[in-house]
């Protein structure tokens, strides 16, 4: 949902990392915390269990350069990926903009990926929304695993939609794709928003 | 379901009007208006500088899980949240389906005073907030579709 502001001259958007239990999806914000200037990020919140798996969500406000005088601002968040936390997913997505899903590469995760990808889309139903119209890029993160199945079969698993979505290959811990899953989607956010009119876009 | 927001100038003093009174009638030390899905609307007084990005996502946060709360118990929702700590306490509360007003006060007021002002508070907040969102997004120097180009300059987020 994203929110116009005329008077402080700032727009803001809600971009939400989705996927499957320790895909990754902590790890990319992490990342672009500690990469991205002081000026252009605000502060992390994790609120996360006592191991360090996320309870309720990650938090992370970046912000972009201004367009027509506008500062676009972004903010990320990051769900819970176990299975039993759904109720806590479905209200992070609550207003989402973008969503980036982060798929766990190894080949013995194919079958959390499919589980989560389905999960998101009846989440977003709840929310009337799809993956079809909304902006929405696949991040295949742990590349550098030795057990990793090859990106075409990935493809053909997980990016087989209505659409074919930007999709990234990605080692998030040490940010390999991080910025270019975020700034795709960030673009595409943006274009959905205030570019050129897509005939029959609601 | 898409409930975007625009907030001109002449919403955004009226929303600053409502929330100023609402300080002034009662006593509280600071006020939020934030939307539902997490993001900070408006705010009014402290005199020091407070993380209104992140509190206003946490305080979404909290008040979405306790409206889930709710629902389990078989309530449409729970209407105040309120939480007391030794010098200042937070009171939010529901301004409707997209909004909540959160209050931060001291032991200059009582959460009754807090409580009472922010349902009127609430009231004049809903309906400016009626108007905003029948607003086209697309006005002044934002009418005119972004080029590619103007989107691709714009972000470029980047590693230090």
């Amino acid at each position: 949902m994203s929110i116009i502001n005329y008077a402080a001259k700032v727009i803001n958007f809600k971009i939400v990392y989705y996927g499957p239990g320790l895909a990754g999806k902590t790890a990319n914000l992490q990342y672009v915390h500690r990469c991205l200037p002081d000026e252009n990020r605000g502060n992390m919140i994790s609120l996360a269990t006592g191991d360090d798996r996320t309870l309720f969500f990650d938090f992370l406000p970046v912000s972009a350069s201004t367009v027509r005088g506008f500062t676009t601002k972004f903010q990320l968040y990051t769900v819970p990926g176990q299975t039993r936390y759904n109720m806590t997913r479905k209200l992070v997505l609550r207003g989402v903009d973008g969503v980036v899903f982060v798929a766990d590469s190894q080949w013995d995760r194919l079958k959390e990926n499919v589980e989560s990808l389905r999960n998101l889309g009846e989440n977003l139903r709840e929310y009337r929304l799809d993956l079809a119209t909304l902006p929405y890029v696949i991040q295949y993160n742990k590349r550098d695993l030795p057990e990793v199945a090859p990106i075409d079969y990935l493809e053909y698993t997980l990016n087989r939609g209505a659409r074919r979505v930007p999709a990234f290959e990605a080692v998030a811990v040490t940010g390999q794709g991080v910025f270019d899953t975020l700034n795709t989607l960030s673009r595409m956010v943006l274009l959905r928003e205030f570019g050129q009119v897509q005939e029959g876009a609601s | 379901m898409r409930h975007d927001l625009v907030i001109h100038e002449t919403d955004a003093a009226r929303i600053d009007a409502v929330l100023e009174r609402f300080l002034g009638d009662s006593g509280g030390a600071a006020v939020l208006l934030i939307d539902r899905s997490g993001e900070p609307l408006a705010m009014a007084g402290a005199s020091r500088t407070l993380d209104t990005v992140s509190i206003a996502a946490l305080a979404a946060g909290a008040f979405s899980s306790t409206a889930a709360l709710a629902r389990l118990l078989g309530e449409s929702e729970f209407s105040v949240l309120f939480h007391e700590g030794a010098k200042e306490s937070l009171h939010v509360s529901t301004v409707d389906d997209d909004a909540i007003l959160l209050a931060i006060f001291d032991d200059r007021t009582t959460v009754g005073m807090v409580r009472l002002f922010a349902r009127e508070a609430s009231q004049a907040l809903g309906a400016i907030l009626v108007e905003a969102r029948k607003r086209p997004r697309r006005t002044g120097v934002l009418a005119a579709p972004l080029t590619p180009e103007e989107v691709r300059s714009a972000i470029r987020h980047r590693p230090e």
